[in-house]
C-alpha cells in the first residue's frame, strides 16, 4: 500500500489552475521547434534517429493518451495496447485492402481507437481500482490472442485477415492525394510531429475544459461526484474512449512507418511498458509521461545490446520511484524553480519512502 | 393537507441478516425542518441512503412527489431535486473550496455537447458566481481558493453542506451537520441550516436534543430499524416509547 501511495495520481497532478503555465508552454513550443530542426538534421547524418524520433514520438502520444485517463480522471488502464493495436491494425488492413491515403487511414485509426476503447470501458469502469486496471489488461489480452491466432479468418471463414502471429508485413508507405509523398521519412517524420503537438493542444484543451474538471472530480471522488448529479460511468467512458482515440491515432502512426503490424503491439507487455513510462515522466502532467516515453525508449536502445536491459529499465525506475515519486517531471519543475530545494526534495523523498515502504 | 413531497411506504432495507430498515412508513410535508432521531445504529443514515440511491429498499417504495424513486441510481435522483450531505465528510480534498462548490453547480450544465469539451473552464463564470454565492452563504468566501484538505474542521463541515445546497436542492437532507462542533460552531451552523430552510425542505439528522427540538417541526424517532414515534417536538418529547429507547437511555 505504502508503494502504492507515491502512484496517487492526485500527488502528481495540478488541481486549481490550468495544466500549463505560460512558461510550460513556451518551454512545449520550444521543444516542438527544436525537433522541427532535429528532423532534417537526423535524416542527412543518421536516418536511424529519424527512425527513432518517430518510434519516441507515437509513444509519446500514446503515453500521453493514457496520462489523460490515468492523471487525470484516476483511471489506470492496464490494456492501453488494445487501442494502439487495434489503431495499428486498422491502418495495416486499411493499407493492404483499400487505400493508403493518410486523410482516411489516420481517421480512421482514431475512430478505431475511440470504438475499441468505448467496447472495453463499457465493460470495466464499473470496475475501480485494481479491478478495472486488470479488466482492461484481461480485454487487451483477448485482442491480443484474436490478432495472434487470427481469429477474425477463421470466424469470417477466409484464410487470414491478421496475418496471425507474423501479422501484417510489407504495408506500402501512406501517400496524401499524391500530394504529398509519405514514403520520405523526413516527411513522414514531421507528419507525426504534428499530429503530435496537435495531440498535445487539444487534450490540454479537454483537460482543462469542463469536462476535463469533471474528470479531475471523479478522480478525487466519484462517489460524492455521483451524489451531486454526476452520471459517473458515463463520463469515465466518454473519457476512456477519447483517450482512446489518442492512442489509435499513435498506433496508426506506428505502424506505417514499421510497415508493420505484429500482435506485439497488443501485448500486455507493451500496457506496462507504458505505465513505466508514466510513471517515470510524472502522472497527471501530460508532458511528463511523453518525456518519459522519450528516456524509456533511447534507454532500450542504448541497452537493447545487454540481454538483461529490462535489469537497468527496472533499476532506473526504482531509482526514480524512490528519489522522485512525481517523476522526471517533478524532478524538472523543482529543479527550476529551487536547485537547492530539489536537492531537500530527495531527501523527503527517501525519508517518505523510508516510512512508507520499509517501515 | 396536500400531497407529501417525500413518502415511504413499508420500507425495509436488509443487510444479509440485519434489518437496518424495518418497515418504515413515513411521509415529509413540503417546507420547513423534518427531523430523524434515534440511537447509533437505530437506521437513521440508511434511510438517507435508500433516499438518495445509494441502495435500493429491500421492500416497500419511496416516492417522491408522487413518483417512485426506489432503486433509482444516486445521479438520477439528484436530478429529481433531492441532494444530501454526509455525516462523514466526503468532499474534493485536494481541490480548492470554490472548486468543491464548483463542481456542483456546474453539474447541470456540463453534458455532452460539443462546447462541454471545447471551452476553457473559466467559461462556467455562472457557475462560479453561483459558487461564490454559496460560499458566502455557508462563510467560506475569504477561504475560497484554500484546498478543502486545508480547511479547519467546522469549515470542512460547511463546505459539505455547501456542495450539497450548490446543487439547488428542493430536498436536502443533512446527516449530523453539527457532530463534532463547538457551541460556536454549532449555533452558526444551526442559523446556516434555518436560512436554507427557507427555500428548500430540509431532513435533518441530528444528535443534539436541544438543537432538534428547537429548529424542528417535525420529528419522527426510529430505534432498531423501526420507526416508533412521529410528531411535533412536544408530542416527541412527552412520547413514553421515546423516552424508553432513547431519551431516557441519555
Ligand atoms: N452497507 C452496510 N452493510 C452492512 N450493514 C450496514 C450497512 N450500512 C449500515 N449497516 C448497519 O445498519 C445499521 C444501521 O446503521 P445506520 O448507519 O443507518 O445507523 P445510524 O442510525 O445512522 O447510526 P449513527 O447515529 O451511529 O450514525 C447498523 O447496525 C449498521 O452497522
Ligand atoms: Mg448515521
Amino acid at each position: 500500500m505504502g508503494l502504492l501511495d507515491a502512484f496517487d495520481p492526485r500527488e502528481a497532478s495540478p488541481t486549481t489552475d490550468g495544466i500549463l503555465t505560460n512558461r510550460g508552454r513556451f518551454g512545449i513550443l520550444a521543444l516542438i521547434a527544436a525537433l522541427a530542426v532535429l528532423g532534417p538534421i537526423a535524416a542527412s547524418v543518421r536516418p536511424f534517429w529519424l527512425y527513432l524520433l518517430v518510434q519516441i514520438l507515437a509513444f509519446a502520444l500514446l503515453a500521453l493518451s493514457l496520462d489523460f485517463v490515468f492523471g487525470y480522471a484516476g483511471l489506470l488502464s492496464f490494456g492501453h495496447a488494445a487501442m494502439f493495436g487495434a489503431g495499428g491494425y486498422a491502418v495495416a488492413l486499411l493499407v493492404t485492402h483499400v487505400t493508403p491515403n493518410a486523410l482516411v487511414v489516420l481517421p480512421a485509426a482514431v475512430l478505431t481507437g475511440v470504438v475499441v476503447a468505448a467496447f472495453i470501458g463499457w465493460f470495466s469502469v464499473r470496475a475501480r481500482g485494481i479491478y478495472f486496471a486488470m479488466l482492461t489488461l484481461a480485454f487487451a489480452q483477448i485482442f491480443y490472442v484474436a490478432a495472434f491466432a487470427d481469429l477474425p479468418a477463421s470466424i469470417l471463414g477466409v484464410e487470414t485477415i491478421t496475418g496471425g502471429d507474423n501479422g501484417l508485413v510489407g504495408l506500402a508507405a501512406l501517400e496524401a492525394f499524391g500530394v504529398v509523398d509519405l514514403s520520405s521519412r523526413l516527411n513522414y517524420y514531421f507528419l507525426t510531429l504534428a499530429l503530435v503537438a496537435l495531440s498535445l493542444l487539444a487534450i490540454v484543451r479537454i483537460a482543462n475544459s469542463p469536462f476535463g474538471r469533471v474528470l479531475q472530480g471523479v478522480r478525487e471522488n466519484e462517489d460524492r461526484m455521483a451524489f451531486i448529479g454526476y452520471d459517473v460511468e458515463r463520463y469515465k467512458v466518454i473519457g476512456f474512449a477519447i483517450s482512446g482515440g489518442f492512442a489509435g491515432l499513435a498506433g496508426g502512426l506506428y505502424v506505417p512507418f514499421q510497415s508493420l503490424a505484429q500482435p506485439q503491439l497488443l501485448h500486455w507487455t507493451l500496457s506496462g511498458e507504458l505505465v513505466v513510462m508514466l510513471l517515470l515522466g510524472g502522472l497527471g502532467t501530460l508532458w511528463g509521461p511523453m518525456l518519459g516515453a522519450g528516456v524509456v525508449i533511447l534507454l532500450e536502445e542504448q541497452l537493447s545490446g545487454f540481454a538483461a536491459w529490462e535489469v537497468i529499465l527496472g533499476a532506473v525506475f526504482v531509482v526514480v520511484v524512490v528519489f522522485a515519486p512525481q517523476g522526471l517531471a517533478g524532478v524538472l519543475v523543482s529543479l527550476r524553480d529551487d536547485p537547492k530545494d530539489a536537492l531537500g526534495n530527495v531527501r523527503d523523498a527517501l525519508a517518505n519512502y523510508r516510512e512508507k515502504v520499509l517501515k | 393537507m396536500s400531497e407529501p413531497l417525500l413518502r415511504t411506504d413499508s420500507v425495509t432495507k436488509r443487510f444479509g441478516k440485519l434489518t437496518a430498515v424495518s418497515d418504515v412508513s413515513l411521509s415529509i410535508p413540503e417546507g420547513g425542518i423534518s427531523s430523524i432521531i434515534g440511537p447509533n445504529g437505530a437506521g437513521k443514515t440508511t434511510l438517507f441512503n435508500l433516499f438518495t440511491g445509494k441502495h435500493a429498499p429491500t421492500e416497500g417504495s419511496i416516492e417522491f412527489r408522487g413518483d417512485p424513486i426506489g432503486g433509482l441510481e444516486p445521479h438520477e435522483i439528484v436530478g429529481r431535486g433531492i441532494v444530501r450531505s454526509f455525516q462523514i465528510t466526503n468532499f474534493f480534498a485536494e481541490l480548492s473550496a470554490l472548486e468543491n462548490v464548483r463542481l456542483a453547480t456546474q453539474a447541470d450544465r456540463t453534458g455532452f455537447a460539443p462546447d462541454d469539451f471545447l471551452a476553457h473552464h473559466a467559461s462556467l463564470s455562472e457557475a462560479t458566481d453561483e459558487a461564490e454565492a454559496v460560499l458566502e452563504r455557508i462563510g467560506l468566501l475569504d477561504v475560497a481558493d484554500r484546498t478543502a484538505a486545508n480547511l479547519a474542521y467546522g469549515q470542512r463541515r460547511h463546505l459539505e453542506i455547501g456542495i450539497a445546497l450548490a446543487t439547488g436542492p428542493d430536498l436536502l437532507l443533512m446527516d449530523e451537520p453539527t457532530a463534532g462542533m463547538g457551541p460556536e460552531q454549532t449555533d452558526a451552523t444551526v442559523s446556516l441550516i434555518e436560512n436554507i430552510a427557507e427555500d428548500a425542505t430540509v431532513v435533518l439528522i441530528e444528535h443534539d436534543m436541544e438543537i432538534v427540538m428547537n429548529v424542528s417541526e417535525r420529528i419522527a424517532v426510529m430505534n432498531n430499524g423501526e420507526l416508533i414515534a412521529r410528531g411535533t417536538p412536544d408530542e416527541i418529547s412527552r412520547n413514553e416509547a421515546v423516552q424508553r429507547a432513547y431519551l431516557g437511555g441519555e
